[in-house]
């Protein structure tokens, strides 16, 4: 008799727990449309009021997903904001995420049937990725794109149409010490040779010329980007993108790489630079202790200096990366990048509203405030600056006569791997010049040549 | 005759009844962790066997089904080949420091030293750490130009042992190992410390009116006593090495130049990084065939080894 009290209540119990997991179950497996249309429901009722002071029936959540910190998140939310109160009946739930773990995020999101409405990018080959598997919403007729810097728009254009609306952009310039250059009686270099002679002092004078956290590998192909634009010129890159003309292992390409490891073998970079990061701060820490004089780091660093060292500022000056006599580039030519990039998943419920969404995200208004507080360039054009630094960089930038894109975000991620890889072996010294190169075009042929 | 008949049919009726009415609670109970443990870890090994087989990004709504030329191509990867290696290496080291190194202080916590109590919570400290946390702190003992250890080296006058620890090639993989085992070492002192607490004093008593010598008491009691826990904590250890992946993705992220990958970090660059759901499937499911096969030895050799006995 016990016995069989025992196992009825526990039939009830399991059959109760998988009541109770049926539900979140099903919005697991089921298509995204029937998931969020159960949200709206729920929103319905829990938020009546809300719905009554609109005083419109449906209410509509969007999922937002990015990755600003600090003021350029204030700045979103401000946005956000804004878009609400356009919108009475639409809840904006906005999630910020982690660089990395973002990028994993929104790819088992996109493929388990379930992405934010809006999203982050960076443009480029990974935004490419999601469009080539019919992820991402055409919204070249919700975005005006006279409003947009032809570069930073580009990021997000792909075959003439436009899947993403860029907000910031940024350049990369060689940040240094103008103190330790004044003590050590250096100037600003015109030419490569200028720039070698400025790294033998410094390392004569035990001080380390280049502040490098190359764990982080992006980090270190600004310098090939670089070398490889000043020698190659500004249609290198594009043309062994485009499989359309020179390649890979160009020799300008292999060149860059020898002029990596030269630099290397005369000390220019910290000691175990490989295994540094950037985003604990390490490279950072020696430019601040003055145990290295420069840094060639994006535009980003004014804000990481800002926020770590705010004195320190009075001490960076910068200059663009010099040319290398002989070279086809030119040293007005950047590295640069965008982002922000939003924009709005091919499975949204809503895709005018979310299309909307981007267009605030991506608004004059917003990118102004996120020029001035948060120091970075605006890819919307216009803005006025309040920040005399900021002002200076996007002259910078206006100024250029080509943007090199980075290019581990606008090769596809798999090709990007590769050349992040190999640059990292070239500054251990365990690759040769022509090896790394080889490498990378062998995948490029795998890769792009599909 | 007939009613004695009788009586023993009914008996093996109502016993016949009884045992139906356990297996019915017997499934009752086991089932609730059945489900679970079938959905999230057998129909799981099947999927990434099923995901292994095609080629997909794992965004993407459109799979090419390949048959096994992911596995094909893992057998030509380098990578792949350089990340077993570097798990083996794990294995190895793990076995080798950090259960004895967990034995020695679950040993040294029974002897009649002053402040035991510091010492214990001291020893236990590093497995309470949060892996982040150990990683990023070890990432500063390695820092080639400022860090703790070349600090200490050169203050003992040892300047050429000096190196970029994690930043070079050939010391990264053994850096980072020496942080795992840091890691671990206590958590296997637990384990053998409770046990030891459990074998019975008498027969410690009596070992020493025969007049056993501290060594012979723990060859021949302690140790044989310890065994089953040695052969579980072996199993957990080299199993967990080989499944081994958030210091290295905090320390190293695989680098540099690919020299401390693991087959999880391998996995995990593949899947997300690079989009191919199905090769890194493929990794994942190598992975466990080969964590399969490892234990299956280990619990083969164990049979032997009682079978001796």
């Amino acid at each position: 008799m016990i016995n069989k009290k025992i196992f009825w209540l526990m039939l009830v119990t399991i059959m109760f727990v998988f009541a109770a997991c049926g539900p979140s179950d099903s919005t697991g497996t089921d298509d995204a449309p029937e998931d969020v249309s159960g949200d709206t429901d729920t929103e319905t009722e829990n938020s009546g009021e809300d719905a009554e002071i609109a005083g419109d029936g449906e209410q509509i959540t969007l999922n937002l997903w990015h990755i600003e910190t600090g003021p350029s998140e204030e700045t979103i939310e401000v946005a956000v904001e804004r878009f609400e109160e356009n919108n009475p009946n639409v809840t904006v739930e906005v999630s910020q995420q982690e660089n990395d773990p973002y990028k994993s995020q929104l790819s088992v999101a996109m493929g388990g049937g379930n992405p934010p409405d809006v999203f982050h990018s960076w443009g480029g080959g990974w935004l490419k990725q999601f469009v080539d598997s019919d992820q991402v919403l055409d919204i070249t007729d919700s975005v005006d794109a006279s409003l947009y810097n032809e570069a930073a728009l580009s990021v997000a254009t792909f075959d003439h149409n436009i899947y993403g609306a860029p907000v910031s952009m940024d350049v990369v310039p060689v940040f240094y010490n103008k103190d330790m250059f004044e003590e050590y009686g250096l100037e600003e270099p015109e030419t490569y040779d200028d720039l070698l002679d400025i790294v033998q002092t410094l390392s004569d004078n035990g001080v380390t010329p280049f502040a490098l956290a190359n764990q982080t590998k992006w980090t270190g192909s600004f310098y090939l980007m670089y070398l490889a634009e000043r020698i190659g010129g500004p249609e290198l890159f594009n043309e062994a993108f485009e499989r359309s003309g020179r390649t890979f292992d160009d020799e300008a390409y292999v060149e860059a790489g020898r002029k990596i490891q030269e630099l290397v073998e005369m000390g220019a970079f910290p000691e175990g630079v490989n295994g540094m990061n950037y985003d604990t701060g390490q490279s950072r820490q020696m430019l601040y202790t003055e145990s290295a004089a420069m840094m060639t780091m994006g535009g980003w660093l004014v804000n990481n200096v800002r926020d770590e060292m705010p004195e320190f500022e009075d001490k960076l000056g910068f200059f663009l990366f010099p040319s290398v006599e002989g070279g086809e580039g030119a040293k007005n030519h950047v590295v640069g990048g965008v982002s922000p990039v939003f924009s709005v998943a091919q499975q949204t419920d809503h895709p005018e509203l979310a299309a909307e969404l981007v267009n605030e995200l991506a608004s004059l208004e917003t990118a102004t405030e996120m020029a001035n507080n948060a120091g970075s360039i605006s890819a919307v054009m216009g803005v006025e600056y309040d920040d005399p630094y900021i002002q200076e960089m996007s002259e910078v930038l206006e100024s250029s006569e080509a943007m090199q894109t980075y290019y581990d975000q606008t090769l596809p991620p798999e090709l990007a791997q590769v050349h992040l890889d190999t640059t990292q072996a070239l500054f251990g010294l365990s690759m040769e010049p022509e090896e790394a190169m080889d490498e990378v075009e062998e995948k490029a042929e795998e890769v792009l040549e599909e | 005759m007939s009613r004695s008949q009788e009586i023993s049919l009914d008996t093996v009726r109502v016993r016949k009844k009884r045992k139906n009415k356990d297996t019915w609670a017997i499934i009752g109970f086991i089932a609730p962790a059945f489900l679970i443990y079938g959905v999230y870890v057998i129909y799981s090994i099947f999927m990434t066997f099923y995901y292994s087989t095609f080629s997909w990004t794992g965004i993407d709504a459109n799979m090419v089904f390949v048959g096994l030329e992911n596995y094909i191509r893992l057998l030509q990867d380098g990578v792949f080949w350089t990340s077993i290696q570097n798990n083996f290496l794990l294995v190895i080291a793990s076995l080798l420091t950090q259960l004895p190194v967990g034995l020695i202080m679950a040993l040294l916590l029974f002897s009649p030293i002053k402040g035991m109590r510091l010492f214990r919570s001291v020893y236990f400290m590093p497995f309470l750490m949060s892996t982040v946390a150990i990683g990023i702190l070890f990432i500063f003992i390695y820092e080639g130009n400022y860090g703790l250890l070349n600090t200490i080296l050169g203050a003992v006058g040892l300047e050429s042992l000096q190196t970029a620890w994690i930043g070079k090639e050939s010391t990264a993989i053994w850096a980072v190992i020496a942080t795992v085992c840091w890691q671990f070492a206590p958590f296997y002192m637990i384990l053998f410390r409770a046990t030891i607490v459990g074998i019975p004093e008498e027969l410690y008593e009596a070992a020493d009116i025969d007049g056993a010598s501290g060594w012979q008491r723990f060859k021949n009691i302690t140790l044989p006593l310890l065994m089953p826990i040695i052969i579980t904590s072996a199993i957990l250890s080299v199993i967990g090495s080989l499944k081994y992946f958030d210091l290295i993705y905090v320390m190293t992220g695989g680098g540099p130049n690919n020299s401390t990958e693991l087959m999880a970090t391998y996995m995990y660059k593949q899947t997300f990084t690079n989009f191919n759901m199905g090769y890194g499937s493929s990794i994942s499911f190598s992975m466990f065939i080969i964590a399969f096969i490892v234990t299956v030895f280990i619990l083969l050799g164990d049979r032997t080894r009682r079978g001796n006995e």
